[in-house]
């Protein structure tokens, strides 16, 4: 950590509000990492991730993505033998959180800091209670690894299962495996370019903080 | 006292680790890796005896370890927990000579499922015979007053299959054999 | 959000003559069928009248799905499409076609359990089910395409996630042999012409919803957890083929392929597929390589990857790389499918230069799914190759069709097993040209008839496996005896129940399944080694009788039942017992309705007796017994003229088989005599209204 206005936090995080606009600083500890040779394009990733966390199945809310590139690869719907998925080279790219370091789009993006730092893994987590279902943070990840759950009206974000990441579990081909976090955002390229604003309260510690 | 425990510890250690990489392991093995570890070393007086002793209980103990003979006069160890004793039968037979082995897998399989072996079989893991050294193996026990119970039967599309006449009878054999390679595929 | 968890809670109705869409309460209306085929029978039964048509605009088409589609439970991949049958000679009726891919799931995200199309519309259209928001779309611009290209086209406007079930030209032109597909390689035969038919195109479903489990997800966790420490390989098998040191059991015959030096050789690296210790559930998909089962040790440098249907971690269907025959015969490198598809392009030829097994076979099935997967032909489980076969060796062909169009195919080319015979032959089906091609594309009843052959030579005739109303034989006396027989007699096509063969072909030593089938169906007896077939004997009749109501509650449920039921597994500890009661666990906790094993037998009872019943509304007859549950004459033959019950064969004595079905008829109470459900019966399960009407009729026996 660095300067004392800068916090990182928790997710219980009632102090930030007082003390300034959550800034994410701390490293996560673990990360999940997909092998694209080995999905067989089951799904059952994302199953594991909604059922045994929400009590639901549903992949549109599922912080794996797979179905979005199943068919067609990451590019969308290519014609002939160009793309992607099971229409293309047959290859599956299961998209995951990068959980990223700081600065953390997702996170900057939300004017309610609702996307917080949780131990033990430091996972960028949302926090439903503060969530208003804005949307901001989707508009932020150039990923799209932020989901919308119509049911809750909450946005939801991968948090790692705490630890325990059910999808890892869950994958019949051993494609999946959790790891020592390291710096992936730099290396995957984003899916779209961000459109989010930095809120001019954060911006205004951005600035402070990265004051010459 | 404490140095037993250790000692039973250890070599349950070493059997279920062997286990697990699909091998079998003699007395004279777990000796030697024991040895290594710093355990059983000269100052004991007997290791062998000891040894012994300690693989008796360790058996008793543990339903996963189990001993088998084989025809060498060598006793071998290993855990069903990682290691079946099928698997394990194949592994002795395998030490020993490939007619044995080959004869001793046919007639279990007519036996028990009931069903013929595809010749090719022996060809891969963990028989790794080579297609000449099958040939020759069936070659002598062609000869061979004791393997006069094993029987070929070849497949509409051209595959040898053996099987033992102890167990099965020709019709029936050629029947499975079929059954396996073809029938099977061809109603899916 | 329905009260109950599992089913999305609507059903979505469409008419296409008069464009009207609506939905209706599935528990409402249909919480007595499930959903699948149940609901589809429903529909049919209530609102199709006898004597209707396949295609006919009063005929229907259901495609159906259950509370388990959608969720994490294994292997729920598949939607069931009933309908009445186009290629059920001489008269269609009442059967079901399935097909897994992500149709099914998707469905229930859109937030419906089945979809009945009715009417026909008075030009092409194609169905968008985007979530609530349901669209009839003019399908002009893709009729005449084939499935791949109307797949593409539908994706470009409802993107990449959403499912489309298309029809190909086979369909198109209301060729009765033809299918409905989905994800690329899914199909469900004899259902293509049937929406053909109705000018419908393709479905393309889009769902961004959820199906909830209504019990404790820490509960339903463990519970899909205990399912899939269950599983075995494709088709149940529970022992991996070659000896491996986890393994007490092996069999030759197993799908179970995985072992160390067995690669995905296409895979880039390659990606060995090792040993796959039943424990270890994050290897389950290695162990299934049904190209290299079907098509033999080569399979395995093509094979990419599985794939297969949303939730099962089986992929039985192998992605196929082929780098030679995209300049060989201009088609792409990349090819997948599952044993028939594989083996549709390989099945027409005799004999190949390089054997049955070599690169050539290889090639032919890679050009038939090539082929038969975009026009959307379907085989009827075989035997279109197998009628193709006799009728050119036999010399039917020449004889039935005008030498000019005879010649025109070239006859060299297929007997030397070159598989650009295909090209010639495949289009022709789908788009009905010349007689050979469009006989073909009919069915084997309806060629028959259409040609002047005696259906009896057929019926004589051990190699082509035909039984009865069109349709060939499915897991039969080969695999379980009388079972097996009992089985056969009772659907309206191929019966497609893997119940008992799934059992029978497990892998473990005949005393083991004599073990299991003890505590499954009353006695060891039940069971018998393959071809060492005992006589009759009640056990048997039960098992055929649970084997039957396990495939139907399957097909209700969506659980695949070329997988399930799950009576035996790959567990030494469990002495290799599977679990004869996952499916009402699994249908208890998601839907919040508790049921027990039998509570669920008995719907899944009253499913299958309104086939029955349908059947004999729909044929009019009441004397099943020798009008409809009829058995081929080549059942009671041995090609080496072994005798019954000897060793080595699996010919069947008369007798004993009439025996078997008195035995089956009682088992599920119904009339002995005419093998038609008494009335008492119907009323046990429900059915009281269906026996008045079928009483109105004289159709009760
Ligand atoms: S959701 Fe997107 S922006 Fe947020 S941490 Fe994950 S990858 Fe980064
Ligand atoms: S780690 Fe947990 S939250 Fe993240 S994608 Fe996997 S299952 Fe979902
Ligand atoms: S569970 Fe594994 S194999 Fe299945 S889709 Fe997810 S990453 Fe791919």
């Amino acid at each position: 950590m660095t300067g004392g206005l800068i916090i990182a936090f928790s997710a219980s995080g009632a102090k930030a509000a007082k003390e300034g606009p959550v800034i994410i600083m701390d490293q996560a500890e673990g990360l999940v990492i997909a092998d694209p040779t080995k999905c067989v394009g089951c799904r059952r990733c994302e199953l594991a991730c909604t059922e045994f966390n929400d009590g639901k199945a549903s992949p549109t809310i599922a912080r794996i993505k797979i179905s979005r590139n199943l068919n067609f690869g990451v590019n969308g719907i290519p014609t002939g033998q160009r793309g992607g998925g099971a229409w293309g080279n047959g290859l599956v790219i299961q998209d995951i959180c990068n959980q990223c370091p700081h600065p953390v789009p997702c996170a900057n993006a939300c004017p309610n800091d609702a996307i917080v730092v949780r131990p033990p893994t430091n996972a960028r987590v949302v926090d439903s209670k503060r969530c208003s279902g804005c949307k901001m943070c989707r508009r932020a990840c150039p990923w799209e690894m932020m989901s919308f759950d119509s049911g809750t009206n909450k946005a939801t974000k991968c948090f790692l299962c705490d630890g325990s990441p059910k999808c890892v579990e869950a994958c019949p081909s051993g494609a999946l495996t959790y790891a020592a976090w390291r710096d992936l955002t730099g290396k995957i390229p984003p899916r779209v370019a961000p459109t989010a604003i930095v809120a001019p309260e954060k911006a205004q510690t951005c600035n402070e903080c990265h004051k010459k | 006292m404490e140095r037993q425990e250790e000692v039973r510890a250890n070599i349950l250690n070493i059997i279920r680790d062997r286990s697990e990489s699909g091998r079998l392991i003699s007395a004279e093995e777990i000796l030697t890796e024991l040895k290594r570890r710093g355990l059983l070393t000269s100052e004991e007086i007997k290791p062998k005896t000891h040894l012994e002793t300690a693989l008796k209980q360790a058996l008793q103990e543990n339903r996963d370890v189990k001993e088998i003979l084989a025809p060498n006069g060598v006793c071998y160890y290993y855990s069903v927990r990682r290691l079946s004793e099928t698997y394990a039968g194949i592994l002795v037979l395998k030490s020993e000579n490939p007619l044995w082995l080959i004869a001793e897998v046919v007639r279990e399989n007519s036996k028990r499922y009931p069903r013929p072996v595809p010749v090719a079989g022996f060809m891969e893991s963990p028989f790794d015979l080579t297609l000449e050294a099958i040939l020759e193996c069936l070659r002598v026990m062609g000869e061979d007053k004791e393997y006069q119970d094993i029987a070929q039967t070849i497949t509409s599309v051209g595959k040898t299959f053996l099987y033992s006449s102890r167990h099965l009878d020709p019709d029936y054999a050629s029947m499975l054999a079929e059954w396996l390679d073809v029938g099977q595929a061809d109603n899916p | 959000m329905a009260k109950h968890g599992g089913w999305a809670g609507k059903v979505l109705r469409v008419d296409l003559s008069t464009g009207k869409i609506s939905t209706e309460d599935t528990l409402e209306k249909y919480r007595d069928y499930l959903g699948g085929t149940g609901i589809g029978y429903k529909v049919i039964w209530d609102e199709v009248q006898a004597g209707v048509k396949s295609f006919d605009p009063a005929n229907k088409i259901v495609y159906g799905v259950g509370p388990l589609a959608g969720t994490g439970a294994p292997c729920n991949g598949r939607t069931a499409i009933t309908t009445l049958w186009p290629t059920c000679w001489p008269k269609a009726l009442v059967a079901s076609g399935h097909m897994g891919g992500q149709f099914a799931a998707e469905l229930k995200y859109a937030g419906y359990d089945a979809i009945i199309i009715e009417g026909r519309a008075d030009r092409p259209v194609w169905l968008s089910v985007w979530d609530e928001k349901v669209e009839i779309k003019d399908a002009r611009q893709l009729w005449g395409q084939g499935i791949r290209r109307t797949t593409i086209e539908i994706n470009q406007q409802m993107g990449p996630e959403a499912s489309v079930a298309a029809i190909g030209q086979a369909g198109e032109n209301l060729a009765p042999m033809s299918v409905v597909m989905n994800s690329y390689s899914h199909s469900a035969g004899g259902v293509g012409g049937v929406m053909g038919s109705k000018n419908l195109k393709a479905i393309g479903v889009r769902g961004t919803g959820s199906v909830r489990i209504a019990g404790n997800k820490e509960e339903w966790e463990k519970l899909i957890k205990l399912h899939l420490s269950l599983l075995g390989a494709n088709n149940q098998h529970v022992v991996p083929s070659n000896p491996q040191p986890w393994a007490e059991h092996y069999n030759a015959g197993s799908r179970w392929m995985a072992s160390a030096g067995r690669r995905w050789g296409a895979a880039n690296p390659s990606i060995d597929t090792g040993a796959c210790e039943p424990h270890n559930l994050n290897r389950i998909a290695y162990r299934t390589n049904n190209a290299a089962y079907f098509l033999g040790d080569k399979a395995w440098q093509h094979t990419v990857r599985g794939n297969g249907c949303t939730a099962c971690p089986i992929r039985c269907h192998t992605m196929l790389k082929v780098p030679a025959v995209s300049a060989k015969y201009g088609i792409p490198e990349l090819g997948q499918n599952t044993c028939v598809g594989l083996l549709f392009g390989r099945a027409f030829f005799k004999s190949f230069p390089d054997g049955p097994k070599g690169q050539t076979a290889i090639e032919a099935c890679m050009v038939g799914m090539y082929l038969a997967d975009d026009l959307g032909v379907w085989d009827n489980y075989g035997q279109l190759q197998r009628d193709f076969q006799a009728l050119y060796y036999n010399g039917i062909f020449k004889r039935k069709v005008a030498e000019k169009e005879f010649n025109s195919y070239s006859w060299n080319k297929y007997e030397q097993g070159d598989p650009t015979f295909l090209f010639e032959l495949l289009p022709r089906i789908a788009n009905k040209e010349g007689e050979l091609a469009t006989a073909l594309g009919l069915g084997t009843g309806h060629l028959l008839e259409r040609w002047g052959i005696p259906e009896q030579e057929w019926l004589e005739n051990h190699d082509l496996l035909y039984w009865k109303l069109g349709h060939p034989k499915h897991h039969s006396n080969e695999d379980a005896g009388q079972c097996g027989v009992i089985i056969n007699t009772q659907y309206n096509r191929d019966a497609q129940c893997h119940s008992h063969s799934n059992f029978t072909r497990n892998g473990l030593p005949i005393e083991v399944q004599k073990r299991l089938a003890a505590e499954l169906w009353g006695s060891p007896d039940a069971v018998d080694a393959v071809a060492a077939f005992t006589p009759m004997n009640a056990h048997k009749a039960k098992m055929a009788k649970w084997s039957l109501l396990r495939k139907e509650l399957h097909d209700c449920l969506s659980l695949c039942n070329w997988m399930g039921p799950w009576v035996a597994s790959p567990l030494k500890e469990r002495e290799y017992r599977g679990d004869d009661s996952i499916e009402s666990l699994l249908y208890s906790l998601a839907t919040g309705d508790k049921k027990s094993r039998q509570e669920l037998d008995t719907i899944a009872e009253r499913i299958f007796l309104l086939h029955r019943a349908l059947t004999i509304r729909d044929m009019g007859a009441k004397d099943m017994r020798t009008k409809h549950d009829t058995i081929p004459d080549w059942v009671f033959t041995d090609p080496k003229d072994k005798a019954a019950f000897s060793k080595g064969t699996i010919r069947m004595d008369k007798e004993d088989i009439k025996l078997a079905m008195d035995m089956f008829y009682e088992e599920m109470a119904w009339d002995k005599e005419t093998g038609s459900p008494t009335k008492a019966t119907y009323r046990r399960l429900g059915l009281g209204t269906v026996a008045d009407e079928l009483a109105k009729r004289g159709l009760l026996p």
